[in-house]
Order: C-alpha cells, then structure tokens, then sequence
C-alpha cells in the first residue's frame, strides 16, 4: 500500500505541495495513502460520500459543514492537491517558520488562517458575518430539542451581545480573532475545559 | 535543518576570521568560546565530526523517551478507575452530582492505602507469626459460648467465632516481638493506629491545598462564557457513537448550567426583604435544631434510666428508642430544612452549601448520643473487669500455693487449664469495635434499602402504574427521583468518621469499608442512571471540591479526640488485646525506646519532652503560620489587581477602538488639548458600562447594548456637528505655553497649523 502511493505521487508535485502547504515529505506522503485509503472509487478524487465514512466526522455536529470547507465552490470532488490545501490549516504552527520569509505570503497555518477557517464553518452565506440566524443553527444542531426555543434565541442574543463591537448585531470576523485570542489564555489556566 | 547548516557554516567562518577582527582580546576569546561550543554541539546533528555517533544516539534516545512518556501518561490515566462512568454521570447529571462520585472515587483510594497499611502491618504478621486459633485464651472462644458460637444469629452479630478472630482487637498477642522476623507487633499496632490519622489528615490537607490552585467558587464570570461555549465545546477527537450522545448531553447541561447562573444574576433585588426572609429562615431552623437537640439529649438521660430497670420490663419501643428517635429525626429534618430554604432563594450552588452545613448539625448530635451511650458501656466493662481481674489474681494465687504445698517445689508449671474454660475479663476494646461494625454494616442496609425502596420502587411505580392512573404521575406527585446530593456526601462523610473511629479497635473494619465503597460505586452509578432525573436547575458544581474536604477534615478532628484519649487515659484490658497487662496504652513506644533503641536516643526523647523545650517550638509554630498567611493574602491581594488591571486595559483598548471609528479630527484635536477629556465622556459613557463586568447590572446591559448599538452612530454624529461649530474659539483660548507663540496668528484660523500633523480635519467646512 504504501509503496503503490509513492510511486503514484511524483517527486515534483511533493515539492510543489511542500512549498504551499508546509507539510514534510514524510507527512505528504503518509496523507496520501490515508487519501488512497479514502477514496474508494479510485479515480484520484474524493466525494462527500468518502469523508462522511471517517467516523469522527459522521458524529460532528458540524461535520457537514467542514466536508464542506474541503469542497471549491460548486464542485462535488475534490483532488489530492485541494485535500492538501485545506489540511494545511490544521498544521500545527511552528516558531522556526517565522524567520524564513518576511516577504512571502502568510503559510496557510497561520493563526488567523486557523481562524478564518473555524469563521467559515459558522458563516454559511459568505458575507463576512455571522448572523444571529446562523447562531440559532449550530445552536439548535449542537443542542437539539433539549432547550427551548426561546432560551436558544437569548444564548444567540447573549453570544453575540459579548462578542460584537461594533453594534452591528452580527459577529464580524475582526471580532470572532478577538475571542479566540482571548481563549487561548483561558485554556491554559481553566482546566475544566 | 539548513538553517542551522548556514548557522554552523557562520559560525566556522567567524573563527576562522576572529583574528583580523579590531576587537578587543577579551571580546575575541568569549566570541571564539561561544562559536566553538556551538559548532561542537551541532556539527555532530549535522552528520559530521567528532560527535556524529553520539549525538544521533542521543537523539534517538531524547525522541524516545519522550514516546515514553506520553504512552505512560496515557496508560496512567487509562487506570483512573470509573472514568468513563463518572464522565457519563456527568454529561447527563450535570458536574454537582457527578461531584458526588468524584469524592466517592477519592475516598476509596484513602481507604485502600488505609486498609494497605493495617492489613500488612498489623493483621498479616499476626496471622503469620503469630499463635494460631485456639492457643491461648483470648484467642478461644469462651467454653459458656461454644455451642452457640456458629449460629448465622449469633456471626449476623459479631459474636461467636467473630468475635475471637482477627477482626477485632482482642485476637492479638502482646508478646513484644513474635516469629522469627522479630517483629514488634504491639507497637505496630499502635503506631499503625496513629499513623492512619496522621495519613489522613496528610491526604485531606493536601487535596485542599491542590484544589485552591483552581480558583475559587465556581461560576467566575469570564469574557466570552457563552461565546466559548457556542463555538468551542465540540471535542473534535470523539470518534465513539456513545461518547458523542454523551458529549451532546453534556453541552446542553453545560449551556443549562450557564443559563442558571445568569438567571441567578439578574434577580431583582430586594434587598431588605431578602434579608427579613433569610433571618428569618435561620431563626427558624436554629430553633428545629435546637428541638432535636434537646429531644436526644432527653432521650438519652432516659436510655439510661431504663438501662438501670429490669430488661424484660421494658417494651421493644422503650429499649429501642433512643434508635429510633434519631432515624425519625434524620428522616423528617433534612426536607424540613430544604422547604425552610426556599424562603432564602439563594443561588443553588450556595443553597446546598448551607443545606450541607445544617444536616452536618443534626447528624452531630447523633454523633454525641452515639459516644455518651459508648463511653458508658466502657465504663461499666471497666468496672467489671477490675473484680474479674482480683479474682483471676486470687485463684492463681491460690493455685501457686496449693501446689507448692502439695508438691513441695518451687518449680511451678503454669496452670494446666484449657484456654476454652479460663475465667475471661470483658474485653471492653472488642466491644466498643463490635459496636462500630454493627454501625458500620446497619448503615450500609439502611443506604442500600433507600435506594432500593426510594428511587428503584418508585420509579417502577411511577413508570408503570402510569398508564393505569387518573393524574400523570411522571409530572405530579410522586414522579422520579433527584439525586440527593447533600445526603449522600454527608452519608460519606459521616461513615468515614466512624471508620476513624472504630479502626484501632476493629482492624477488620478498614477492609470491610473498602468493599463497601467499591460496591457503592456500582451500585449507586447505576441506581442513578437508571432511575433519577437531573434536577430542575442544573447547576456547575464549584471548581474545587473544598467544601467537601472542609467537612471531611472537620469530622476527622473529631474523630481523632476519642481514640488519642482512649490510648493516653483509659487503661487497656488485663488479659486481651497487644496493650495487655500495661499501665497505658503508649507505654509500649516507652518500653521500645528503653530496651530496643541505643541509650543516647532515649535522652533525646526525654529531652525533647521536656516543656521547657515543646512551648517555644509550638510558639513558633504559631508564628510561622501568621506569617504565611499574611504572605498568602497579599499574593491574593496582587492576583486580584493585577486582574482589575487586565479588564481595564481591555476597557481601555475597546473604548480607544470605537472611538476612533467615530470620531473625526477635530476629536481628536480635543482629545489631545484637554487633559482630562471632558468632551469625551458622553461618547465613553455608552461604551463604559457595558464592558463593566458587575453582576447586578447585567440586565441593564442587555437593554444598553442594542440601544447603544442603534444610536451610537448617531449620538456621536450629532456630536462631532456641535463640537465642530465652536471649536475655532475653544481651541484658540485654553491651553497656556504652547499656544502662545501661535497667538500671534490668530487672525488665520489656527486649523491648518495644528492639522499640518494630522491632515485636514473634514467637517469643519
């Protein structure tokens, strides 16, 4: 299995990979055989079908949406190159990347890019917003029937009430870096979470 | 990796040109130190020089020990027991009743190190080297009581082969060291019996110190609560279908929990009449108290006069009422106080704090009949005993001096009588154990059958008899039942307490505790999840669960007094036990010091008695522990301000941040001439209160904020319009110094001189 992936993947599009994404060649091509191992219709491209068998997905409320976030627009496949391209976000950041290049873009692994990415998964219209309907959806996937409606629409009301600045009523994607910042001291001193 | 290859590369180079360097020779010799440790360290990652085996070994060596590591942390949280039941728990119940489990859990593990330390120290030597059943007469049972000795009635009692076995004190030998190991098994004993408290009191102590580190109360009021909970709660590394119903359980008792506290925040307060209420909701259980009280102690006073009448006199509810007054009394009050409680409508986290706190005064004086009807038992034994030991001593008296006179020796042989028929004194140590496991095991029925009848039966009830009643019974009356939180723990606490107590009498009984303990665990998971409700109000147990320790140390202490003076007081019995034939139970540590130890440490001990040397040393005690906390509150102190610190320059940067979007120049112009922003404050003052995080005023928060959101624009449009229009005069007249050369040019609008720095300021036109 493994050997049948390496000589599937040529050495110049492990390059072209390594400078988009940052991953090693080690770890480009562990994830191409767990993308081999994906695609069951073995043409080279993955449906939804193929993410939804990956069990962690299939039980994350949110696990629709962020297939989704694998998908370009419109499209119904996806190749290994826009695979890799999304799993970037999820490269952990390191401090030695910092020095290498003032001048080049920022990586996809960057903190805000982090970010950019969870505010996609909320903001289902693509207007740079999440509304207070978007909030009532994932809340009412998150929670189901258990709440009331009208303690979900003051949770909504409460979430973006703390989070907006700006008086907009919705939560702009300046505000969302904002929360995350400030949550990443609170994980290191509340344990509970 | 190449960098550190470019690295090395430079720092070759730089040795290499350090000589034509203008430097000085100190600064040349510490660069030539600095540059080649570094290459010697990393030319071996490289793969090149002298250390390249070495340092690739030791890598491998770095990366697998830290493998290593993380799957031992791995395999050590695997072995937390019950886990996964306590996480269940939790996400259905929600984190107060899972608490309960949590404390359940700790002190099991107390009670095995416990059982750990009499087991090995105390009860195996004596099994294994020690005389076997039957030996000698305090191992035997009495030939009066043989017959009966194996009787379910009789064991179901601790009587019979129970009472002559290791379970209990008055098995061991006093021989000062038995088997071949020597071993020193009376003094074991006591130091076993001590060093348990001492144990415990280590462990409480420290858990508390432990869960202080994790703040206060729960319930603190972050920045984003409900933000991080919206967007942060998912644990993307579930995998398992169950765990994920569990973790969707637990989200909506989270955003449940939360809604509590802030619904508890936003009461309308009335304060004087809230205040009336819980006076008065105080007085009135200070007086239920005060009732049930004098009630025992009435109850006892007649316990004891029956005591002195004829037993078979007395009716089955005279002999048993001092019983059965203290089970009506836990049974009635706690409800009692609960409904009392509703008058105070506290926070609930607080509300089963004081519900704790008033049950834990009941069951006090349950405590204090329980060791008044005890302490007069060993009295009476005591007296007992001291006329059965004259007679022992007569007859064996008598016995030396028939024989010798019959006989005409002075070698006596000691007496040829069956252990089974020696006249016994009443052991009065084995009774007062006996008395503690037949509480110990009464209690465990009584828990078990409330569970089983109170929740079990009347969920069955409930659920079936439902389709054949006239109103619902899952809504109305009887419906399932909530976990009872405060009784348990109490129920724990008060348990442990006992087994403090009664353990130097009864070592069996530390065993016995943990079997209890572990079949709780099971059991009361179980009842739990099968036939109990979350609670109305779900609320978030407090971070650390010191409260509960408080108690628990609280009942520790108490513990403690009973047995510290049984072994310095009391004497121990003449013919059972390891203290045998003793004047006080701690002269065995006395004799061990003279006959086992070197001469020169029984100085130092008598020294170290000596009162002249113990009052400074508690003296500076005393003083060690002022002194750490006034050190501990200014730490607290510091942590608060530099927190109030924190939230003002958060205040700040939001304010600067909005006010900047709408504001314009000629703002800002202002804003930097009057010193103390006088203008300013209308605009801050709509941005001000919101970000203050006081708990009253959070209603007042929620109606500002659309508010504000809805005229902030405008109000600070109207604004800049009517500071635009008198600013050429304001400007010009206030501020003193460096206005004064540019007086001069008053003529021209001084607009343009001071925008030269900023740029045009729009709206003056």
């Amino acid at each position: 299995m493994g050997s049948r992936a390496s000589t599937l993947l040529r050495e110049e599009e492990i390059e072209e990979i390594k400078k988009e994404t940052g991953f090693s060649h080690s770890q480009i091509t562990r994830l191409y055989s767990r993308f081999t191992s994906l695609d069951k219709g073995e043409n080279g491209t993955l449906s939804r079908e193929d993410f939804q068998r990956i069990p962690e997905l299939a039980i994350n409320p949110l696990g629709d949406r962020i297939i989704n976030a694998f998908f370009p627009e419109g499209e119904d496949q996806v190749n290994f190159r826009g695979f890799m391209r999304t799993l970037a976000h999820f490269r952990p950041i390191e401090d030695n990347e910092k020095n290498k290049d003032p001048i080049a873009s920022e990586p996809l692994n960057s903190r805000s890019n982090k970010l950019l990415f969870a505010f996609r998964l909320y903001d289902l219209d693509r207007d740079d917003k999440i509304s207070r309907d978007e909030l009532l959806q994932v809340l009412r996937m998150m929670v189901g029937v258990n709440i009331s409606d009208e303690q979900l629409g003051s949770i909504a009301d409460r979430t973006i009430q703390e989070a907006d600045q700006n008086g907009d009523n919705s939560i702009s994607f300046n505000e969302f870096i904002k929360v995350g910042n400030v949550y990443i001291l609170y994980i290191d001193i509340d344990i509970d979470i | 990796m190449a960098s550190l290859k470019e690295e090395v590369e430079e720092k070759k180079k730089l040795i290499a040109t350090l000589r034509n360097k203008p430097w000085r020779m100190k600064r040349r010799l510490k660069l030539l130190k600095e540059c080649q440790a570094f290459v010697e360290e990393f030319e071996g990652a490289l793969g090149k020089g002298k250390g390249r085996k070495l340092y690739a070994y030791k890598v491998m060596m770095a990366k697998k020990m830290i493998k290593f590591n993380r799957d031992f942390d791995n395999f050590k949280t695997a072995c937390i027991p019950w886990e996964r039941k306590i996480k269940e728990v939790e996400s259905h119940f929600g984190s107060s009743v899972a608490s309960y489990f949590i404390f359940l859990r700790w002190m099991y593990g107390l009670n095995l190190v416990l059982f750990a330390f009499m087991f090995g120290l105390v009860v195996l030597p004596e099994v294994m080297m020690g005389l076997p059943y039957g030996s000698i007469p305090r191992k035997t049972v009495p030939r009066a009581e043989q017959d009966r000795a194996m009787d379910i009635s009789v064991l179901l009692d601790f009587g019979g082969y129970c009472k002559y076995s290791i379970l209990f004190y008055g098995f061991y030998n006093d021989e000062r060291t038995i088997g071949v190991l020597q071993f020193r098994l009376p003094l074991s004993y006591l130091l076993v019996g001590v060093g348990i408290f001492g144990y415990s009191l280590m462990v409480v102590i420290r858990t508390m110190a432990r869960n202080s580190d994790e703040g206060g109360d729960g319930g603190d009021d972050g920045q984003f609560t409900f933000a991080f909970k919206m967007f942060t709660s998912w644990d993307y590394l579930i995998g398992n279908p169950e765990t994920a119903d569990n973790k969707y359980a637990s989200i909506t008792t989270s955003f449940k929990e939360s809604i509590v506290d802030e619904q508890e925040n936003q009461k309308d307060e009335n304060i004087h009449l809230r205040r009336f209420l819980r006076v008065l909701a105080n007085f009135l259980i200070l007086c239920s108290l005060g009732g049930s009280g004098f009630l025992i102690y009435f109850v006892v006073k007649r316990s004891q006069e029956f005591a002195n009448l004829d037993q078979d006199d007395l009716s089955w509810f005279e002999k048993n009422e001092v019983e059965f007054v203290m089970s009506l009394l836990g049974l009635v009050c706690p409800p009692l106080f609960e409904t009392i409680a509703e008058l105070e409508e506290y926070h609930p986290r607080i509300a089963l704090k004081w519900q704790l706190g008033r049950i834990f005064a009941l069951f006090l004086g349950n405590l204090y009949t329980f060791l008044f009807a005890l302490f007069d038992e060993v009295n009476a034994k005591l007296e007992k005993e001291k006329s059965i030991r004259n007679a022992t001593i007569w007859g064996l008296n008598e016995y030396y001096s028939n024989y010798s006179s019959y006989h005409n020796t002075t070698d006596i042989p000691p007496p040829d009588i069956h252990p089974a028929d020696v006249i016994r004194g009443p052991c009065w140590e084995t009774a007062v154990g006996i008395e503690f496991v037949k509480l110990t095991v009464s209690d465990i029925q009584v828990t078990y059958m409330t569970i089983l009848i109170g929740d079990f039966l009347r969920a069955m009830i409930v659920r079936f008899l439902n389709y054949c009643w006239c109103w619902d019974l899952e809504a109305g009356f009887p419906s399932y039942g909530e976990f009872d939180i405060s009784g348990n723990v109490l129920g724990l606490i008060f348990n442990q307490g006992m087994i403090w107590m009664g353990a130097f009498y009864a070592p069996g009984l530390v065993g016995l505790n943990v079997l209890r303990l572990l079949t709780s665990m099971y059991y009361q998971c179980w009842a739990v999840m099968s036939c109990n409700v979350p609670h109305e109000r779900v609320f978030k147990a407090s971070k650390s669960n010191n409260f509960y320790m408080g108690l628990l140390l609280l009942v520790l202490f108490l513990s403690l007094l009973p047995v510290v003076y049984t072994i310095m007081t009391l004497p121990p019995s003449f013919d059972c036990g390891p203290f045998s034939g003793r004047e006080q139970m701690y002269n065995v540590v006395m004799e061990t010091i003279e006959n086992d130890l070197p001469a020169f440490i029984g100085n130092i001990f008598t020294y170290a008695t000596n009162p002249g040397l113990i009052l400074p040393a508690v003296l500076l005690m005393v003083l060690a522990i002022y002194y750490l906390n006034a050190t501990s509150k200014n730490y607290q102190n510091a942590n608060l301000e530099l927190k109030k610190k924190m939230q003002m320059a958060r205040d700040e940067e939001k304010n600067r941040r909005n006010n900047k979007e709408n504001t314009n120049q000629v703002m800002q112009d202002l804003e930097d001439l009057l010193p103390n922003r006088s203008l300013l404050p209308p605009a801050a003052a709509e941005e001000k209160p919101p970000p203050v995080r006081e708990k009253g005023s959070k209603s007042p928060k929620v109606a500002k904020r659309p508010g504000a959101a809805a005229n902030g624009k405008g109000i600070n449009i109207q604004k800049d319009v009517s500071l635009a229009a008198p600013n050429p005069k304001a400007a010009v007249t206030h501020p003193p110094g460096p206005r004064g050369p540019s007086g001069n040019a008053r003529g021209p609008p001084p607009g343009p001189a001071r925008g030269r720095g900023r740029g045009t300021p729009p709206s003056r036109r």
